[in-house]
């Protein structure tokens, strides 16, 4: 079941890069979205067939794969990492439609969307600790192309920036995983059995690997000070190249702290959790307030990505059992809303020629204007800024209500946060698509109902997961809750949320969580 | 029917949310054919559904209990989000409110909004405006009408930013949008802190936990006054209560409804969170503080605006911040019954002076006069709406005072002199502008100017006959909120004399607004005192230049320089590794001689310093 995820993608860019070179961009993007959709429609039929309440991967294949090293080829989905799949296939469904029509190169470019969909998709799955760091080094190599091809005019620049910073995001994560089996003296590199051991090991250790593993993924994700490759990327990328990373590729970050540094060394993971939410706090403002700043559209909505994936690491940190469903839904809320905006951003740069919001002005004119584009701008920035009624409000209110008794400062500060989104946003909309409509953008062609197909498909899942949260949270929960219990054995869970008198402070609520999860 | 209706009164909110649906493809352009006005129409009737519907349930709820429709809504974890209505004869009556004037605004705009090409985005957007103040009024839980609260404040912005090309507009819709967007986001740090210590986020759960709950004094002062923030900001009250002001750039018609129901959802906000505010003494302190600042201050603002909807706008603030007194003393029935009154005549005070801008498109006051003659129901609109308010005549206003200090209220004295201040400045205020825009010589602006069409002249007129026949809601006003009973033995030297003081002040303020010399064309006065005094009111005591100097100063400094660190310091850090690893390499090519030696020298060097590391290292641990 899962390999198909696999292999087909794999197959597909094959194919893609073998056919003449005479075939039209028309024909090969047809041929990428066929792919794409069964590719999207195969991992919705896994969601159907999905059973939340069964604990532990489901979907499994595993075989020997390289025996001298004991690693395995070992698939498998749970509730964390299958509406992830979803979203990924789903995303590179969306990002091959909003291609241009008439792109150069079109044989390489759609071969290496599908390869970034494998490996996103494989690292997604992986139940080996080697073939997820091969995954997840694999994605960079279409990622680099499609910056440095298909880019803007510092396209270069951008592009070996992102390689370099992944590249040692790639290190220091194999450096942990190295770590963790030969300190554990583990046979192979298999999930389950590595984390059994890896979280006896002692607190010292623990620390120096989840060290390895949060600036490994903290530079994907990326958090503050890691993030500076991240603006660069988005502004070079072009739009379907923008909304895989912002949809999912940063997702693989905190996909990856979340399985690995909290899952294999959750004794560390507690230690530096009063840390951990301080730094999250301090990426959220530090995100917003540059944001505020930003005079490019794409770099607006980059620094809100920065913002809002920060909200991520304070429910990790606080792992509670709310919080950590608030984390996966946030995940999925800020794929779906970054992906939104990306998208419009696209579609205003493609019209106008320009993203300047110096420049931009009048936009929402009816006549001569992008009157729904516009619409859909200010929908996607309220989701974005957490009204209720959209999923980005459910999410955040989800991740600060599980966050709030264990950090209750830094939780306050991340709110905070989100105040400031609506301040970047609405000055960024303002600027942009209030006002009159100048006469030098009075030429701008008209939008095809091609380009609105998609923002309007987003838009109404937003508002659909933002009406009935229970669809994103489900998936999850049962999963949490054995990711958390089936390890702290005896141990309660670390949400001991309602201390009776008042609020617990940083530093009492980490003795209270040191005390919960010393292991026997 | 009345049974089946009551029932399904939770679908009364639903109607204006249809109509802001059906009214999509008019408004993004799809239908072109018809023109805009169907989908007026459309919203036009669905609330006049919605308003027979909750007619039909309130009098079917007459004497029930309240029955409470609870719907869960999200269960994750330890948590149970569950939304909660409650059909009692005050939701359904306040849901009657606001289709009441939803309508007859709508009506309105009918007419005022005539000449506009985008009908159906207006009434959209009037028809989701409508749904969640409706949902409000019947919403019994805090995290429900906090989303509420929200999409007034998106709706806000939408409404507020209507004609989004004027510069003056877009502004006025962000600083609307911020504004509250502040308040809100305290009061979401209340919600989630309540969710925690809390059973429940229904308001009676919230009643039974303050009741019985025992937080630390600092932790409970803080959390009553984040849950102030939010109707702080909705109700337009110091130090958030600029917005309003600049809101008036945005329809009239939508201003109806902002200036009467949305400022009011605000405080009923408040009301139902009356428990949580007993928590603290602190809380009632800070509503009793900013509700009776506000009420000083926009009344002292208000006389020197010349901009006919602002100096209205600032009446609204005073007279919200005598509800939020109100809420303080912990006196829920005068606080909705203040809301109520205020809400009926400042609706038809606006339908008025819309009337006298649609005809006149002009808002500058000193530029008006001799409409009298003219336009004979809007002077009549104006004229009922005033007397509603102030208490002079024995209409809505008075009662409702003469409710709030018959003596079964707790009524001090400062709050007399209070009232009295406010009541006497509205009365100058609204004399002044009835003086300025009706009587006098016709100007050049209002010399051709006709009486409003009858989609403008029939709602006013509506409105005109409620104001005067609601002097009987006061009077048969009975106890709906209020656990305990007023004070019965109260001292009653006090209420007897407040009456006759109060409409001595409106007399006061009467006569002096009728005496005052008003000048047509704008000029300042010599003494530099005075001139100094009317600008300080009449720039809002400069409240919008201390913002500008402070709070946005220091986001926009702050950005500022987060965003030059970000470019020089962090990414300047990372390029400056870059540059040097590559000088570096380009120096140490010239150090590779081709000898053996040297390389496994310093292989031998890399190793060893590598081992001595890593054993250091582990030995900290193992």
């Amino acid at each position: 079941m899962l390999s198909a995820l696999l292999v087909l993608p794999l197959l597909g860019s094959i194919f893609l890069g073998l056919m003449p070179k005479a075939w039209s961009p028309e024909r090969c993007r047809a041929i990428a979205l066929i792919i794409a959709s069964v590719l999207f429609a195969w991992s919705i039929a896994l969601g159907v067939q999905f059973d939340p309440t069964i604990l532990g991967m489901q979907f499994s294949e595993s075989f020997a794969w390289i025996e001298g090293l004991g690693i395995k080829y070992q698939l498998g989905v749970d509730g964390l990492s299958l509406p992830l799949v979803i979203l990924n296939n789903f995303l590179t469904v969306v990002a091959i439609y909003s291609s241009d029509r008439d792109i150069k190169r079109p044989r390489f470019y759609y071969a290496m969307i599908l390869l970034l969909n494998l490996g996103v998709v494989g690292a997604f799955v992986a139940q080996d600790l080697v073939l997820f760091f091969l995954f997840y080094e694999l994605e960079i190599i279409p990622l680099y192309f499609l910056i440095a091809i298909w880019g803007g005019s510092r396209r270069g620049y951008a592009a070996t920036k992102f390689l370099i910073y992944t590249a040692f995001s790639g290190i220091f994560i194999l450096a942990a995983f190295l770590g963790a089996v030969w300190l554990t003296h583990v046979d192979g590199f298999a999930y389950d059995l590595v984390r059994i051991s890896s979280n006896a090991l002692p607190l010292g250790v623990q620390v120096t690997l989840l060290a390895g593993l949060l600036i490994g993924f903290g530079i994907k994700i990326p958090f503050f000070p890691f993030h500076t490759w991240l603006p660069d990327a988005h502004v070079e990328a072009s739009t379907p190249v923008s909304v895989l990373l912002a949809g999912v590729l940063l997702k693989l970050g905190t996909y990856g702290l979340l399985r690995f540094g909290l899952g294999l060394f959750l004794d560390a993971w507690v230690h530096l959790a009063p840390w951990l939410a301080i730094w999250a706090a301090v990426s959220a403002l530090y995100g917003a307030s540059c944001a505020i700043a930003q005079k490019d559209m794409k770099k607006v909505v980059a620094y809100s990505s920065i913002a809002h994936m920060a909200f991520i690491l304070l429910a990790y940190a606080a792992t509670t059992r709310l919080s950590i469903v608030a984390a996966n839904a946030q995940m999925i809320s800020h794929g779906l809303i970054s992906t939104l905006l990306f998208l419009l951003v696209g579609v205003v740069y493609k019209k106008t020629g320009s993203r300047d919001v110096t420049y931009l002005r009048g936009l929402l004119t009816p006549e001569r204007g992008l009157p729904l584009i516009g619409s859909l701008m200010i929908l996607g920035v309220m989701a974005s800024s957490g009204t209720p009624g959209m999923v980005g409000f459910i999410a955040e209110f989800l991740v600060f209500r599980g966050s709030f008794p264990i950090f209750p400062i830094a939780t306050l500060l991340c709110m905070v946060g989100t105040g400031l989104t609506a301040v970047y946003f609405l000055l960024m909309v303002n600027r942009v698509f209030f006002g009159r409509l100048p006469v030098y953008l009075e030429q701008i062609p008209p939008v095809n109902w091609g380009d609105r197909l998609s923002p309007i498909i987003l838009a109404m899942l937003i508002i659909v997961l933002g009406l009935q949260p229970i669809w994103l949270t489900r998936w999850t929960e049962p999963q949490v809750a054995f990711l958390l219990t089936g390890q702290m054995q005896a141990t309660q869970p670390a949400d001991t949320a309602a201390l009776p008198n008042g609020l617990p402070s940083v530093t009492q609520s980490a003795n209270v969580l040191g005390e919960t999860s010393v292991f026997p | 029917m009345g049974q089946f209706l009551l029932q399904t009164s939770w679908a009364i909110p639903f109607y204006g949310l249809v109509g802001a649906l059906l009214s999509l493809p008019w408004s993004i352009g799809l239908v072109k054919r018809t023109g805009q006005r169907p989908a007026a129409y459309l919203n036009l009737i669905l609330t006049l559904i919605s308003f027979i519907h909750g007619a039909i349930a309130f009098s079917a709820s007459w004497g029930l209990s309240a029955q409470p429709i609870v719907l869960h809504w999200l269960s994750v974890a330890d948590l149970d989000l569950s939304l909660a209505l409650d059909i009692s004869p005050v939701s359904l009556g306040a849901i009657q409110l606001v289709t009441g004037i939803s309508f007859l605004a709508q009506m309105y705009a009918l007419g005022y909004m005539e000449k506009d090409w985008s009908l159906g985005r207006f009434f959209g957007l009037m028809g989701f405006f409508e749904a969640a103040l409706g949902g409000l009024a019947l919403s019994d839980s805090l995290l429900l009408s906090y989303g509420l609260l929200e999409l007034l404040t998106l709706s806000t912005y939408m409404l507020v930013g209507f004609w989004y090309a004027q510069p003056l507009v877009v502004t006025a819709a962000r600083d609307a949008f911020l504004t509250k967007r502040v308040g809100d986001i305290l009061l979401l740090m209340g919600i989630v802190a309540l969710s925690n210590y809390g059973e429940g986020l229904s308001f009676s759960e919230l009643q039974t936990w303050a009741e019985n709950s025992s937080l630390p004094p600092l932790i409970a002062a803080l959390l009553g006054l984040s849950l102030i923030a939010g109707p702080t900001g909705k109700c337009a009250q110091f130090p958030l209560n600029l917005w309003l002001d600049e809101a008036m750039e945005g329809p009239n018609p939508a201003g109806i409804i902002r200036n009467s129901v949305v400022v009011s959802a605000g405080a009923y906000v408040l009301i139902q969170l009356e428990p949580v505010f007993s928590l603290s003494p602190v809380s009632s302190d800070a509503l009793i503080v900013i509700g009776s600042l506000t009420a000083v201050g926009a009344s002292l603002v208000s006389i020197a605006q010349i901009d006919i909807k602002r100096t209205l706008s600032h009446s609204t603030s005073a007279y919200l911040g005598l509800v939020f007194v109100a809420v303080g003393l912990g006196q829920a029935d005068i606080a909705l019954l203040l809301l109520l009154t205020h809400a009926i005549a400042k609706a038809l005070q606006f339908m008025s002076i819309g009337s006298v801008i649609w005809t006149t498109n002009g808002q500058n006051i000193t530029e008006m006069g001799g409409l009298w003659s003219r336009m004979p129901a809007t002077t009549i609109s104006f004229v009922v709406g005033s007397l509603g308010l102030v208490v002079l005549l024995p209409l809505g206003g008075f009662w409702s005072f003469q409710r709030w200090s018959n003596g079964q209220w707790e009524f001090p004295l400062w709050l007399l002199a209070l009232v009295l201040f406010v009541n006497f400045f509205s009365a100058l205020n609204f004399t002044r502008m009835f003086r300025l825009i009706f009587l006098g010589d016709p100007q050049e602006k209002t010399r051709r100017s006709p009486e409003v069409p009858w989609p403008m002249a029939l709602p006013m007129m509506s409105l005109s006959v409620i104001v005067l026949l609601f002097v009987s809601v006061p009077l048969r006003w009975s106890l709906w909120l209020s656990q305990s009973s007023p004070i019965i033995h109260g001292d009653m030297t006090i209420p007897r004399l407040t009456m006759p003081l109060m409409v001595l002040s409106g007399l006061s303020g009467l006569l002096l607004g009728l005496s005052i010399e008003l000048r047509r064309s704008w000029s300042r006065p010599r003494q530099v005192s005075l001139r100094f005094a009317q600008d300080f009111l009449a720039y809002d005591c400069y409240i919008e230049k201390l913002y500008d100097v402070t709070v946005v100063q220091a986001v926009s400094l702050l950005a500022q320089f987060t965003s030059w660190f970000d470019r020089y310091i962090v990414d300047g850090a990372v390029n400056l590794v870059g540059f040097v690893t590559v000088l570096s390499g380009q120096a140490l090519k010239y150090s590779a001689s081709g000898q053996s030696q040297f390389y496994v020298l310093t292989i031998l060097v890399g190793v060893s310093v590598l081992f001595l590391l890593t054993m250091d290292w582990l030995g900290l641990f193992f």
